[in-house]
């Protein structure tokens, strides 16, 4: 029998050690907790990928499984990314900003301040119903905790926001479900699901880390977007819009094989 | 018995001594504040009110009802008031200070900083409250705030203006130079008297006052998006059609 239970341990060790391994690497430590109990997610938070460029970076399978009428919507819908004209980028896309978030929680509230656009995200823990008839870049985001998770449920999209520079859309029927779990004292476990009717042909997933910025005084500062022909030093009365945008995409983006291979220079 | 009942004395005092350091600890100004700044965000001074920013103020939010401005400003003045197309804030511009707060906000009060959070172009303002200085080099449409208590009276110094925002539609505005030193003091549980001292050497010839109330909403609300954008024009579109608005600007 002695074979056998040395066996076992081999076994045990060999599935539960690199897990153990990887947690402990992570993120060492426990995680912090409110004076109420509820998990702390309060820090300032940033992200350390290119998914604000491509998103398919830090989804399930590296997959966005879009339905092809939604591919040829992309095709033929704007070519340049809202951002670059200071709109706000949407959610999840504010999350994986290359930009420092804070997060500040109060009794009822857990409030997002982000150092892009100096957007914020108020989002209450009550679970209350969604707004009714009524559209936000931004979404309309409602929380509420399973556990240590912190669940945020976001609807009434626009249909205007991308999700990464890379012309990845969606439809004015997104819905995103975000997870923020804390990990450890530098770590959050970011997940959202995803999930749009008349865009994907199937829920999917992103998740990616946050790390706690550890630097010692750093501060949230504020990031303004400016387009340039803008702002009273600098904006003319009455000055002629150039034609066409100057920011738009040369090429249509491939956003699969086949595009690729059937695509045109313009 | 006799050290027993001093023993008990001694847990009640301590205990008291607990409460009152509670109470002792900064006033609770947590809230949504409905500011009565009767349409400064058309102007500050005297006006008839338009553009659908509130009504007439016969008084404005300024003390004396006049900015000391320099004569160049002056004239640089009279140029942007013909010109409110140029507002930044018709453009989604973040408003600065005061201007951020003409309109309702909400008070969350942390250890470390008060944060003021901002319907209106989803400006949030961080007060840091731990006692370090304003950050070198730094310029920012809404300034870097550092605040401490006095009393019952947040005091908030605000430096690193940048020179792009303004304090009203109107086109009164003011330069890098600006400092600004605004006033919260808690009069009862429901309001807050504001006030605040501008000092800006390269555009006025003195510092001035604005001074005006806030009243505590009995409905505090979330704070909800507001979809303005950097590199919107519709004001000039708008502006430029109220022709007439400048036939009833300055009633005064």
């Amino acid at each position: 029998m002695a074979w056998l239970r040395f066996f076992t341990a081999v076994a045990m060790a060999v599935v539960f050690l690199p897990s153990a391994f990887a947690q402990s690497q992570a993120d060492a430590g426990k995680a912090p907790r409110m004076p109420d109990g509820k998990a702390d997610l309060q820090g300032i938070w940033e992200t350390r990928n290119a998914a604000s460029f491509d998103v398919s970076e830090i989804a399930e399978g590296h997959e966005i499984p879009y339905l092809p009428a939604a591919l040829d919507r992309e095709q033929k819908g704007p070519r340049v990314d809202p951002i670059i004209h200071c709109m706000m980028p949407g959610v999840p896309r504010i999350s994986y900003m290359p930009f420092p978030i804070q997060i500040l929680q109060h009794p009822g509230v857990v409030i997002f301040m982000y150092e892009y656009l100096h957007d914020i995200r108020y989002v209450t823990t009550n679970s209350r119903p969604h707004l009714d008839g009524i559209d936000f870049a931004m979404g309309d985001s409602v929380g509420h905790w399973d556990g240590d998770t912190l669940v945020v449920d976001v609807t009434d999209f626009n249909d205007k926001t991308w999700l990464d520079s890379a012309r990845h859309t969606h439809s004015d029927q997104l819905h995103v479900v975000e997870r923020y779990t804390r990990l450890g004292p530098n770590t959050i476990s970011y997940e959202a699901t995803i999930e749009d009717p008349k865009t994907y042909s199937r829920p999917w997933k992103i998740s990616m880390p946050l790390h706690r910025n550890t630097e010692p005084d750093f501060e949230l500062k504020d990031q303004e977007c400016t387009e340039g022909d803008n702002g009273r030093a600098i904006h003319p009365p009455y000055r002629e819009r150039p034609e066409g945008d100057i920011f738009e995409f040369v090429r249509p983006y491939p956003a699969t094989k086949e595009q690729r291979s059937k695509e045109q220079p313009r | 018995m006799i050290a027993m009942r001093f023993g008990v004395l001694a847990l009640l005092a301590s205990s008291s001594a607990i409460t009152l350091i509670a109470a002792d600890g900064p006033p609770d100004i947590e809230g949504t504040w409905q500011p009565r700044a009767g349409g400064a965000a058309y102007s500050v001074l005297p006006h008839a009110g338009g553009f659908f920013l509130g009504s007439e103020s016969k008084t404005g939010i300024v003390e004396g009802g006049e900015l000391p401005y320099q004569p160049w400003a002056a004239e640089e003045v009279k140029h942007l008031t013909e010109h409110m197309e140029l507002d930044p804030t018709g453009h989604c511009h973040y408003e600065g200070i005061p201007h951020a707060l003409y309109f309702a906000f909400q008070i969350i009060q942390t250890p470390k900083f008060i944060a003021f959070l901002h319907d209106n172009m989803h400006a949030r303002r961080l007060v840091y409250m731990d006692g370090k200085p304003h950050p070198q080099g730094y310029s920012a449409w809404m300034g870097d705030s550092r605040g401490h208590w006095e009393g019952n009276t947040l005091v908030v110094d605000v430096a690193d203006n940048n020179d792009k925002s303004v304090f009203d539609m109107a086109g009164h505005f003011h330069s890098d130079a600006l400092h600004v030193v605004e006033r919260f003091t808690l009069v009862d549980k429901d309001t807050l008297d504001y006030e605040a001292t501008f000092d800006d050497p390269k555009v006025f010839t003195r510092p001035f006052k604005m001074k005006y109330q806030m009243k505590k909403s009995a409905h505090p609300e979330e704070p909800f998006e507001s979809d303005c954008f950097g590199g919107e024009r519709d004001q000039e579109h708008i502006v430029n059609g109220l022709a007439n608005l400048k036939d009833h600007y300055y009633s005064k």
